[in-house]
């Protein structure tokens, strides 16, 4: 018997069964708005491009739902009886919605990587994208938004004004592009939700 | 108990699952030959949790289970967990689909995950689903169906890569007594050829399609026999059950009964 698996067909009913085709299409409208709005917020009498930390915050907190949910998989039970391991596909699930979220909101944001722009934006996107997964595999993809929903939201309120210091650890977020504190914080939560989902995949939840 | 183990497909050693502190299996000791094999029990019996840990689906707590040969329990490697899944077809007891699958790509998609040959797919898709007697609703979508078809889909989905141990959990739930009948003329067919082992709680479906009974009784094995040793044992003792009991569930409950007895006596 040939036991190499279907390359043609089959990734195709993958791809449909973690409704992919959706997920793509959310994050391109995400990447389509946080575009527009960075464009039409430093276009604002007396607002420069630093009136883009809303879209640097909340663009990606979006992004980082719809890829969190989209990890929820509708028939576990039988996907656990896969002849091959699940953590390779997972992890390639996860990168290749990250990479395309990077770097779309990376292009929606251009100019001024000293601020608020391409670089911050990425370090975001990793962040949320991170604390997602990791909630997915800990409490379930379909409330994997919450987290990072509830604390983006209280960093953007909370958020000292100057950058650096102890809040460009808590305060990640809210941070310029190049504060090097933000992206340790980010790129740590961002392997440790990889790693989470690779090993332990979303957490079973009931049909 | 039978000592089969040459030829044995499925062979448990004290094989323990706990949920927290609780013991849902309690070092018991099994072994399957090929022949369709009836697991009976109360509701919570720890029936699932059996199917489950030889699904390779939840891993053992404690214990040797082998599966063709091969330990897949706790120790064993991915490798010989590989192997052993393509060989197995399993209809949890509840199954999640997926949104927007019709029934020929929910079984693809098993046959997928159990590497199948790309090129045998389509054939075995058609063959499985026409087996469980879908085939004129092969294109519809999974959600369309009512509760009885979606349970066949089940079943065709664990019998797609044509499986030499075939685990079914409560598969006639939802079943009207035509496709019942259907069904266990179905079972009996694959259990020609493979191991097959049924949970359930209704003792009607073991009398008619299953060679012996396996009882399950709080995480241990209460009772092991043919189907007619079981029946044979409520002909015996008519009294202990009600006016409307059948010899089989008198035999069922005479054992359920004296398993409590002998625990009890301990």
């Amino acid at each position: 018997m040939n036991h190499r698996p279907t390359y043609t067909a089959l990734p195709r009913l993958y791809i449909r069964s973690r409704a992919l085709p959706l997920t793509v299409a959310t994050l391109t409208c995400i990447a389509l708005v946080a575009a527009w709005a960075a464009h039409w917020l430093q276009d604002q009498p007396y607002f420069d491009h630093t009136a883009r930390v809303p879209v640097i915050v909340l663009a990606p907190l979006l992004a980082s739902a719809t890829i969190g949910t989209s990890l929820h998989a509708h028939s576990d039970e039988l996907d656990r009886t896969a002849v091959r391991r699940w953590w390779p596909r997972r992890l390639l699930h996860l990168l290749v919605l990250t990479v395309l979220t990077a770097g779309a909101l990376a292009s929606a944001v251009p100019g001024h990587p000293e601020a608020f722009g391409a670089p911050g934006m990425v370090r975001n996107v990793l962040g949320a994208t991170g604390v997602a997964t990791a909630s997915a595999a800990l409490i379930g993809a379909r409330l994997s938004w919450l987290p990072m929903t509830v604390y983006g939201g209280a960093v953007y309120l909370a958020a000292p004004h100057n950058p650096g210091g102890a809040a460009a650890v808590w305060a990640w977020p809210m941070q310029p592009g190049p504060q090097s504190a933000a992206w340790a914080v980010a790129l740590t939560a961002y392997v440790i939700g990889a790693t989470l989902l690779a090993v332990r995949g979303a957490r079973p939840e009931s049909a | 108990m039978s000592s089969t183990t040459a030829m044995s497909t499925v062979t448990v050693r004290k094989l323990t699952v706990r949920h927290r502190r609780t013991a849902v299996l309690d070092a018991v000791d099994l072994d399957f030959a090929p022949g369709v094999h009836g697991l009976l029990g109360p509701n919570g019996a720890g029936k699932t949790s059996l199917i489950r840990v030889l699904a390779t689906v939840a891993a053992p707590s404690g214990g040797q289970v082998e599966l063709f040969g091969s330990e897949v329990g706790a120790k064993s490697g991915h490798r010989s967990r590989a192997a052993v899944r393509r060989r197995l077809g399993y209809l949890p007891q509840e199954f999640g689909y997926y949104p927007g699958f019709t029934v020929r790509e929910f079984v693809a998609y098993v046959a997928w995950l159990k590497e199948m040959d790309a090129a045998a797919v389509p054939a075995a898709v058609e063959l499985a689903v026409a087996r469980v007697g879908l085939a004129d609703r092969i294109d519809a979508r999974v959600k369309t169906l009512s509760g009885g078809m979606v349970r066949r889909v089940g079943i065709a989905q664990a019998i797609v890569n044509d499986p030499d141990l075939l685990l079914l959990d409560e598969p006639t739930a939802g079943l009207d007594p035509e496709q019942r009948v259907e069904f266990r003329a179905l079972i009996r067919e694959l259990g020609s050829t493979s191991t097959v082992i049924v949970s359930t709680h209704l003792v009607e479906d073991v009398a008619a399609a299953c060679t012996d009974v396996t009882l399950i009784e709080a995480g241990r094995i209460a009772y092991r026999g043919t189907t007619q040793e079981l029946t044979a044992l409520g002909g015996e003792d008519t009294g202990a059950d009600g006016p409307d009991g059948n010899p089989i569930e008198r035999g069922y409950t005479a054992a359920l009964r004296a398993h409590r007895a002998a625990v009890a006596r301990r």
